[in-house]
């Protein structure tokens, strides 16, 4: 399974050190930790914490080698209960988390990371930060690549946390938190712009980076980021990326509009029911060749969305393509089994003449272009409906 | 004043490098020209002690500091004579007759050390030894064979070594807190095992407990070790300041378990042969290890009817276990120390089958019978027992499964192989200690289960608040014995058994994981049952149960008189291969 404790916990119980031959301890240890799960399952924290007050005896497991597993299982076990024990306080978390890195040194850069975490979680900042400028400096013997990967993250997350104690001094602006500002800006981009050299998926990261490098007015080195980050083919694709590009452009009004452009045309390939799609066909409407048909079949890859179905701004832009009866038949044809029946039957029908009477207008004056066969059923229960509030009104 | 304590302190100062030091009020070393404070203190000194006397000159040397902390000289045979003499202790504690200790334990192990050659010989083993271990140490040896062969008084006088100037010791491969551990252990290896281990002090107590007569089985001795009433797990902890436990001694000291009732019967059987001792006192029907006594204890803790215990003795005739004889151990006729827990159980066992049948149907119908005839409440119906019981018996167990989780095993004073592994154990310590306590905190509850106070039974019946259940034992059998002949016998007229000829190889074990499916599930639940009271395997016990009915149905038995036709039987019994059979009239 994917979360970590349930595995460790599984692996543990099926041990098959559970011989015949099991010493008094391990048959003490196994059957705590049996206990142990069995309360966590139940959600009897109580129960859990009296036992798990028990267990660290493993740790002193005279027969060394199953001891590295241990440590992790009382790590994560530890935790969870502290999670979930009404009792529990930060100093708790705290204790755990410093003795279990203390433990030993294949776990202690992940116990760093997650402890700051906590520490973020619950809003000491400066704190969290602390704990990851130490894990930061931390080396021990022969860096594996799993350590690497780690380290890595810390720094990114010591950043993030320089740009939130900037956010919060930005806030409070005066001259003597100008200096300590910009030192923090000074630390946190050294880190971010390093680790966005790596692929990865660093939205959050990029997004602060960029918001201080405007407000420093770095437009370049912003525009750089966010165009590698977009384009970079190492990386894998993430359509929030070409929406920053976008936004980003878009903010600061760049005349450049090829570049927004090109930005909403890797998007619509990533994502065709994005809400700026809407943008998108604009933008292929406004320029000096209109592309009429590229724009019609933006607009109906969106409507293939339910998403869509009753938003009036999509609709209403059909209407007022023009000359768009070449491209309606090429595209329609593809749809013509399962588009009607998304949107042209007598339920909806009856149910946006009650419910929303303007996009109901529109759909019907579509009918006949879109959905030919329909037209007849689809109408006449619009001019039904129509008739009876016309002959109510009188 | 300070002279004395600073004298010889002839580090410059820092700041301005005079040496002219000073102590302060509280204490710290400070420099007269500058009054530099540094870190070091003056020693705390014995205020009874007068100043300029030659103790002040050698503080901050540490070696007087050190030489407490190496202790004195020891041998491992002493640290297993001091244990021994705490378990007496606390057995005696527990109600044991001080002549189990002082008559029979005491001359146990003297006759154990004279015949492992360790003392009372003229031939010690280990004085050659003993002076080889010591590099460059005074002789010893004179101490040491002075030691071997003084005879000592009657109480358990611990003789005494000279000196104690423990030396450092340079060869870590010798390492050990005691003298001889490596010796010990080496020839621990070689002989195939005379020499007493922490296994080993269980086995001499229970011969020992077996030779006062006194009531206590190995079962019982075993439970009040699990519980801690007897010291055994971390006994170590015990012994004198003086005596320090290092390095190999671990080996020797640390336990991880509690052994079983089978591995301690084993060891008190090869003590007995080693030991070369004489028949042992009687155990007549009027001893409490006796079945005849024995029985009622767990026909009562069973809540089973008193009525049952005249069936139980009847049976006993009949299969020749009555006589003294046979619960008595003659060494020297080839009997074998009996297990008078598992035996009385089994005979416990036997006896329900006789009466209630036990094939997954007589049982049950008696039970209905009883049901159905009965309204007063006075007739013992099988059925309400079990249910009674299971009950009982799975809180009992979920009990002891907690208790077990609960225990903590570390001692409070480790014992470590090495410089290195105590370092590295130190650490854990530390950290595991740091865990305990902020979950103690969180749950507020302290993690050692309270030791119970210790008793016979396991569960309690009666009307009160607090038992187990309501008491059956004064119930009758009713229609589940009737009147034959003018002889009282069961009513139910079948009694079935397994194949009863033992197997042909020694190797063989216990057929017991291959049976069990085929027996019927009252019985196995029996076995259960008695099992957990005697914190035995319940393989164990059934391979007593076939010994017992081998007895009951052998040729010799005068059961045979009965018209019970074995001939007749339809088993075909092969070694190894039980088969269930049913014998009909």
């Amino acid at each position: 399974s994917d979360d970590p404790l349930l595995s460790l916990l599984s692996s543990a119980t099926e041990d098959p050190n559970k011989s015949p031959k099991e010493t008094g301890f391990h048959q003490s240890t196994r059957t705590c930790l049996e206990r142990i799960r069995e309360a966590l399952l139940h959600h009897r924290w109580q129960e859990a914490s009296e036992y798990m007050a028990c267990y660290p005896q493993m740790l002193e497991d005279p027969t060394n080698g199953t001891a590295q597993h241990y440590k992790e299982l009382i790590w994560r076990l530890s935790t969870e209960i502290l999670h979930h024990h009404p009792n529990s306080k930060m100093e708790d978390y705290n204790n755990i988390y410093e003795r279990m890195k203390n433990s030993g040194v294949r776990h202690y850069l992940m116990i760093c990371l997650e402890h700051s975490f906590h520490l973020m979680l619950n809003g000491h900042i400066e704190d969290a930060k602390r704990q990851l400028s130490v894990a930061e400096s931390w080396r021990h013997g022969k860096e594996s690549a799993s350590q690497l990967q780690t380290t890595k993250l810390i720094q990114a997350y010591r950043s993030l946390l320089d740009y939130i104690i900037w956010c919060d001094k930005k806030s409070t602006l005066s001259d003597d938190h100008n200096q300590d500002m910009h030192n923090y800006f000074r630390q946190a981009s050294v880190n971010l712009k390093e680790i966005l050299r790596n692929p990865g998926v660093w939205d959050p990261f990029i997004l602060s980076y960029v918001e201080m490098l405007e407000f420093y007015e770095d437009h370049s080195q912003a525009l750089q980021i966010l165009n590698d980050y977009a384009y970079d083919s190492n990386f894998p694709p993430n359509p929030n990326a070409h929406v920053y590009l976008y936004q980003y452009l878009k903010r600061h009004d760049c005349p450049d509009k090829k570049m927004s452009k090109g930005a909403l045309k890797m998007l619509h390939l990533l994502v065709p029911s994005h809400e700026l799609m809407l943008e998108y066909s604009s933008f292929l409407l406004q320029s000096e060749k209109p592309d009429i048909q590229k724009a019609f079949g933006v607009i109906l890859e969106m409507l293939d969305f339910a998403c869509w179905r009753d938003n009036l701004d999509v609709w209403k832009i059909l209407p007022f393509l023009e000359d768009w009866k070449n491209a309606v038949s090429e595209l329609m044809a593809v749809r013509k089994d399962w588009w009607p029946a998304l949107h042209f039957t007598t339920f909806h029908a009856s149910r946006d003449s009650a419910e929303n009477p303007e996009l109901m207008e529109v759909k019907a004056s579509l009918t006949k272009i879109l959905c030919p066969g329909r037209t007849q059923r689809f109408i006449s229960q619009h001019f039904d409906k129509n008739k009876d509030m016309v002959l109510k009104k009188k | 004043m300070d002279e004395e304590v600073t004298a010889w302190y002839t580090e410059p100062c820092a700041q301005c490098s005079a040496v002219a030091w000073g102590v302060s009020d509280e204490g710290r070393f400070y420099c007269r020209s500058c009054h530099n404070v540094i870190e070091r203190t003056r020693e705390v000194v014995d205020p009874t002690v007068t100043p300029g006397s030659s103790r002040i000159s050698t503080i901050g040397r540490g070696s007087r500091t050190k030489r407490s902390e190496r202790g004195r000289l020891w041998m491992v045979c002493e640290g297993f004579q001091f244990i021994l003499k705490n378990q007496a202790d606390a057995l005696l504690r527990l109600g044991v007759q001080t002549q189990f200790k002082d008559q029979v334990l005491c001359e146990l192990w003297r006759l154990y050390l004279q015949k492992s050659d360790q003392a009372f010989t003229h031939t010690p083993v280990w004085s050659s030894q003993f002076k080889l271990k010591r590099p460059g140490s005074d002789s010893e040896s004179g101490a040491a064979s002075t030691y071997m062969t003084s005879e000592t008084d009657g109480e358990m006088n611990l003789p005494s070594t000279a000196g104690s100037n423990a030396e450092s010791y340079s060869d870590w491969s010798v390492f050990s807190g005691s003298v001889d551990a490596t010796s010990y252990l080496s020839t621990q290896l070689k002989r195939g095992c005379g020499l007493m281990s922490m296994k080993k002090t269980l086995a001499l107590i229970h011969i020992a407990l077996t030779w006062s007569r006194e009531p206590l089985t190995l079962s019982d001795l075993l439970r009040l070790v699990k519980e801690g009433h007897v010291p055994y797990v971390n006994a170590h902890e015990e012994l004198p300041e003086e005596m320090k436990l290092e390095g190999k001694d671990s080996l020797i000291f640390r336990v991880e378990s509690v052994p079983s009732h089978r591995a301690v019967h084993q060891e008190a059987l090869k003590l007995i042969l080693l030991l070369k001792l004489p028949a042992f006192p009687p155990i007549s029907r009027q001893s409490l290890l006796h079945p005849a006594l024995l029985s009622l204890r767990y026909l009562t803790d069973a809540n089973l009817p008193d009525d049952l215990h005249p069936w139980l003795c009847r049976l006993m005739e009949h299969a020749d276990m009555a006589d003294q004889t046979l619960h008595t151990l003659d060494p020297s006729s080839h009997s074998v120390l009996p297990r008078y827990d598992v035996q009385t159980a089994a005979l416990v066992i036997v006896t329900m089958k006789l009466v209630f049948g036990l094939d997954d149907h007589t049982e049950w119908d008696l039970s209905n019978e009883a049901g159905d005839q009965d309204d007063s409440g006075s007739v013992f119906s099988l059925r309400r027992w079990f249910r009674l019981l299971q009950a009982a018996l799975i809180r009992a167990q979920d009990r002891r499964d907690r208790d077990l989780a609960r225990k903590q095993w570390r001692s409070k004073k480790p014992l470590h192989m090495n410089r290195k592994e105590k370092y590295v154990m130190t650490k854990k310590r530390r950290i595991a200690e740091q865990l305990q306590l902020c979950f103690e905190k969180l749950s507020s509850r302290p993690t050692a289960a309270e030791p119970g106070s210790p008793s016979s039974f396991r569960f309690y019946w009666g009307g009160e608040d607090g038992a187990d259940g309501p008491s059956m034992h004064h119930m009758k059998l009713g229609g589940a014995v009737t009147m034959k002949n003018d002889v009282l016998t069961p009513s139910n007229p079948t009694y079935w058994h397994p194949a009863l000829k033992p197997c042909i190889s020694r190797n063989c074990r216990s057929h017991y994981s291959e049976v069990e499916p085929t027996l019927p599930r009252t019985f196995i639940w029996l076995l259960k049952l008695f099992s957990f009271l005697l914190d035995v395997t319940p393989g164990y016990l059934y391979d007593e149960v076939l010994s017992v009915e081998r007895r009951v149905f052998s040729d010799k038995s005068p059961l045979r008189r009965k018209t019970r036709t074995r001939a007749q039987t339809r088993t075909r019994a092969r070694p190894g291969k039980p088969q269930r059979a049913r014998e009909t009239r």
